[in-house]
């Protein structure tokens, strides 16, 4: 080793000319990055639900839509001549977009498009609910009429007390990349007709909608955090070191490392998902200690005169911290590496390139520093100065050892409240509430939710194994047998397949006699209603609810939430339903599909590649500790802090009812890899006061002195980096920096308070 | 429609048009290809594939009969197959000019009732087909568009006029549900073999390509044609066969009662 630490000192410009070198070349890669925001790419590619929903786009369309909403609380709600015109208006407009497609009557929804169907003597009249802007109270009123008495529309596109009404566009295939642009574009053509007065009041959500902000604040938070928690960095080595170099060079060090990080990520072609955003300020957080370690030992050495020439003296610093700071790096990486016993990508790849970005930390730490250190002119020593904090670390060191009953009476309180929460702890994977509650996104979303049948999606696509099986009166009932089940769900707005509509045509062709709201009693009666409807409709009116050889059958629903708990239940009482009706034994496929399945999806992987990665990062740390303490029960202890900590971050979330998502997901393997980086340091000298003869209680004094400060700088810079993400646009984000932040608090009384009282109980064992 | 008189137009036209220019202007071209004769009655079998953008083919099998009235025309078509639509019949009044919408009944067999089908708009599609109303008539309505003759091209070994045709107002183009259709007519037959339509938003929307053309009992006509929609994927193949013209079908084949009745085979 110290042959490398040589070589490294005696070629100072030929390193920091490589690192440079390698920096350009990460920053070059860096524009390859993309930023994924569709939710479905969030599941791993074998799983149901990615690959259902790829068989339903590909099968009957894609079903993300955007949605705007329009409410009117007056009395007459949006049945007005007025916002009728703007009805139109807007559906007109929206037509007129190249960013939309509107080749079917389903890629564009409103009340200005869609088709009544209606018997009378003669035959089956289709035609538009409103053909033109009705004009007199007459026409308006038959036109509330007809849709109340049609159905089939009702809470869909007009609320049932005609309070509002909602428009849904489809945007153009493969236009992913343009949904930010299409919101924009929306919601200024919403601003407009707003802006001209009137009493109507316009939401806009959907999948698209929701995936676009996303788009657009990913970056934008990535933009902003990252001086905060510069800043943040750069006060806390101020306060430390108070000289540019002791500032700048950390600050370099990560820099560089996070460079390097999401260039790799570029190399690799790993996109930016929500949670990776947080990578740079991760990176920059925990990638800073290696090199205030650094520094802080070369100031000492330094300032102690140990060595005369600089070059040894950095050679001893090296030495001395490669082995410390390469296992606390470890231990940080298993613990991240842990997550990709998880099969989400974002989760696998957040865990790997924290972990990569940790090593590139070390690793930059090692060579820039002695490199740089060389090169720069060594200055006066400085006035020796008293680190911040010195009164309590000295203070903290007697105080624990003169009230262990308290310590523990708090602790065995703090792990019992936190397995009560544990207990409370839940799981939700919704879209939408990653967005905080008073996000106008969100808003909009609650107030289509409340007056419509519900923005998210959740999709049955149903293979009766044999063309025209769709058509049998049997299967159609058994369809309409399932709407209704599946509709008694108060979260369900409503369902929507072709049996519906066979049933109302049905009607239509006996003289709109309501007692034959019936499915079609043969299966050519079915087949020639579709084939009489085919006079009126596009080709592809029907292709979101049918295959053209009427062998698959899609029964869409419109659920008013996507939380987790709501899709579950209904997804578990329907699971039976479905064994009965579409016998598999019977040559009957059903699978489901949309947003509430892969919400359903993403929770279950959550929550099991949480159990794994726990379970993995706790074994892994375990084992690094035994290895590194060489025995096993010292490892064991190490083990304590970091387990309650992680114990209690559940229990907080079960406590204060925040749910584990895929961003709260990291904090546990998170803590545990970070935490147990304060163990060892304190466990290392406590070992080593202990070996040099010291007694218990001047061991807990001693080496609260010497690593008091480096553990305490140490949880500041992780807790104040992480309160940064209290200010992020995203809700999963913030809770995520506030879970953390306050696991490190636990973390660090857990250490440096509960740590000394435990080591008391074993005194004579821990000694040896 | 009154040939005679309309051929004589024609010849007029014909004779007068070269005192001005070489060429004909576009709205003549497609006059002489509203006024070739195609038969003043018909019967022809047709069959009809809907391939969807996945492959999946819907296939249809049906006879048709039609007889000219004037400037109108009549039809009734059965259907043969598929099974479950197996006599299924439609009877179409068409009426020349846009005075009147066309009537339309369609006999149901499960119901055992004939229904009268609600009239369309002209840019509605036609029995689930890449057609719409107004691409199924013989030629589009010519006074509602402002023609072009915009060059001539040679398309498999034939000399063809390039017509493009806009929509005059934007009602029309909203009706329609086309910005700008471009037909390419052959100058020796005037018949038109391929069509491309533009939808509202000026984005390239179908194809029209006739395939093999014949003379049958001496009237020029094409066995198959193919609309492809490029938006969707979705593609409507029509292939014609035992044509018979000018058998003098009597009126009673157009009739409520016949349609009821179904076919009963030659």
């Amino acid at each position: 080793m110290k042959k490398i630490f040589n070589w490294v000192l005696t070629h100072p410009k030929s390193i920091v000319l490589l690192l440079l070198l390698i920096t350009g070349l990460a920053a070059s890669q860096m524009r390859h990055i993309y930023i994924e925001t569709d939710m479905d790419a969030m599941l791993p590619k074998h799983s149901d639900a990615y690959i259902n929903k790829q068989v339903l786009e590909e099968r009957f369309g894609s079903t993300d839509m955007v949605i705007i909403g329009i409410i009117n609380n007056a009395k007459d709600g949006v049945y007005n001549t007025h916002s009728l015109e703007l009805v139109q208006e807007l559906t007109d407009w929206l037509a007129e977009q190249p960013q939309f497609r509107t080749l079917a009557l389903n890629d564009l929804l409103s009340l200005a498009t869609i088709k009544d169907i209606r018997g009378s003597d003669a035959g089956l009249d289709v035609e538009k609910f409103m053909d033109g802007v009705p004009e007199t109270q007459a026409q308006i009123d038959h036109l509330k009429q007809r849709m109340h008495d049609f159905g089939v529309y009702e809470d869909v596109i007009v609320s049932a007390d005609g309070s509002g009404t909602i428009f849904a566009a489809r945007p153009m295939p493969d236009s992913r990349h343009q949904y930010a642009e299409i919101y924009g574009l929306v919601k200024a053509k919403v601003a407009e007709l707003e802006a001209r007065g009137g009493s109507e009041r316009f939401f806009i959500s959907g999948r698209p909608v929701i995936e676009g902000v996303f788009g657009v604040y990913m970056p934008a938070e990535m933009k902003r955090m990252q001086p905060i928690v510069m800043s943040l960095l750069l006060v806390l080595l101020f306060l430390s070191f108070r000289t540019p170099r002791g500032v700048l060079l950390p600050i370099a060090v990560v820099l560089m490392a996070e460079i390097w990080t999401l260039g790799t990520m570029a190399a690799l072609g790993a996109p930016i998902y929500t949670i990776t955003t947080m990578l740079p300020i991760l990176i920059l957080a925990i990638g800073i200690a290696d090199a205030v370690h650094f520094l802080s030992r070369e100031r000492l050495l330094a300032h102690h005169q140990a060595y005369s020439h600089r070059k040894e003296r950095m050679v001893e610093v090296m030495h001395e911290l490669w082995k410390p700071m390469l296992m606390t790096t470890v231990t940080t990486g298993a613990g991240f590496l842990s997550m990709l016993a998880s099969e989400l990508p974002p989760i696998r790849d957040f865990g790997m390139f924290a972990a990569v970005g940790i090593i590139y930390a070390l690793l930059i730490t090692m060579l820039l520093l002695p490199a740089a250190l060389i090169l720069l002119p060594e200055k006066a020593k400085h006035a020796e100065r008293k680190p911040l904090f010195s009164g309590y670390v000295e203070w903290l060191g007697g105080a624990v050892l003169n009230h262990p009953k308290r310590i523990m009476a708090f602790f065995t309180a703090l792990l019992v409240v936190s397995i009560v929460g544990v207990m409370k702890l839940d799981v939700n994977a919704s879209l939408v509430d990653q967005f905080k509650p008073d996000d106008p996104l969100r808003q909009a979303d609650k107030m289509l939710n409340q007056h419509f049948s519900g923005t998210t999606s959740l999709d049955v696509m149903i293979d009766t194994g044999r063309e025209n099986g769709l058509l049998e009166p049997q299967f159609l009932q058994h369809l309409i047998d399932l709407q209704d089940e599946i509709e008694k769900d108060s979260m369900v707005g409503d369902s929507s397949s072709i049996a519906e509509f066979l049933q109302t045509m049905n009607q239509a062709l006996h003289a709109d006699d309501p007692a034959w709201n019936r499915v079609p009693e043969s299966s050519d009666m079915a087949a020639q209603y579709l084939l009489l409807y085919s006079f009126s409709g596009a080709p592809d009116d029907f292709e979101t609810f049918m295959t053209g050889d009427y062998r698959q059958a899609h029964v869409r629903i419109n659920m008013k939430t996507d939380e987790t708990k709501v899709v579950a239940a209904l997804l578990e009482r329907m699971q039976a339903k479905t064994d009965l009706w579409f016998p598999e034994d019977k040559g009957y496929k059903v699978e489901w599909a949309g947003t509430g399945f892969t919400v359903y999806r993403l929770s279950e992987m959550i929550i099991d590649g949480q159990l794994a990665s726990l379970a993995t990062s706790i074994l892994a740390i375990f084992l690094l500790c035994w290895w590194m303490f060489k025995r096993l029960l010292i490892a064991a202890i190490a083990m304590i802090p970091v387990s309650l900590a992680v114990t209690v971050n559940y229990g907080m979330m079960g406590n204060f009812g925040i749910p584990l998502d895929i961003a709260t997901a990291l904090t546990g393997a998170m803590a545990l890899g970070i935490g147990v980086d304060f163990a060892i340091h304190y466990l290392h000298r406590y070992h080593e006061e202990s070996v040099a003869g010291n007694s218990y209680r001047d061991s807990v004094i001693n080496t609260n002195r010497s690593v008091g400060h480096a553990i305490l700088f140490n949880t500041f810079v992780v807790v104040g980096g992480f309160l940064v993400l209290l200010s992020a646009a995203l809700y999963p984000q913030m809770k995520l920096g506030a879970l953390i932040a306050a696991t490190m608090v636990i973390c660090y009384l857990a250490t440096c308070y509960l740590f000394p009282v435990l080591l008391g109980l074993g005194k004579e064992k821990i000694k040896v | 429609m009154n040939k005679i008189t309309l051929m004589i137009l024609t010849a007029t036209i014909l004779l007068a048009a070269p005192a001005y220019s070489a060429e004909p202007t576009g709205l003549e071209i497609m006059q002489q290809v509203d006024a070739r004769d195609d038969g003043d009655d018909l019967i022809q079998k047709m069959k009809q594939r809907l391939v969807d953008r996945r492959g999946d083919v819907r296939e249809r099998e049906m006879i048709s009969f039609r007889k000219d009235y004037g400037k109108d025309s009549k039809s009734i078509t059965y259907f043969l197959a598929p099974s479950n639509i197996r006599d299924t019949a439609l009877l179409t009044w068409d009426y020349d000019g846009i005075a009147k919408d066309d009537d339309q009944w369609l006999y149901l067999p499960a119901l055992k009732k004939v229904r009268r089908i609600s009239s369309s708009d002209r840019g509605d599609y036609f029995m689930g087909t890449d057609f719409t109303f107004e691409d199924i008539k013989q030629t589009p309505e010519l006074e509602d568009y402002n023609w072009m003759l915009i060059g001539s091209e040679m398309l498999d070994g034939q000399a063809m006029w390039v017509v493009e045709g806009k929509p005059k107002s934007d009602e029309l183009k909203k009706n329609l549900g086309y910005s700008n259709t471009r037909y390419y007519v052959r100058k020796d037959i005037n018949m038109y073999v391929r069509v491309d339509f533009w939808d509202r938003k000026g984005q390239e929307l179908k194809h029209l390509v006739s395939g093999e053309i014949k003379q049958i009992n001496g009237i020029w006509t094409a066995m198959s044609g193919t609309m492809s929609n490029v938006q969707s994927g979705h593609r409507t193949e029509l292939t014609f066969s035992e044509h018979s013209y000018n058998t003098g079908l009597s009126d009673n084949t157009f009739s409520e009662r016949m349609l009821k009745r179904g076919y009963r085979g030659k």
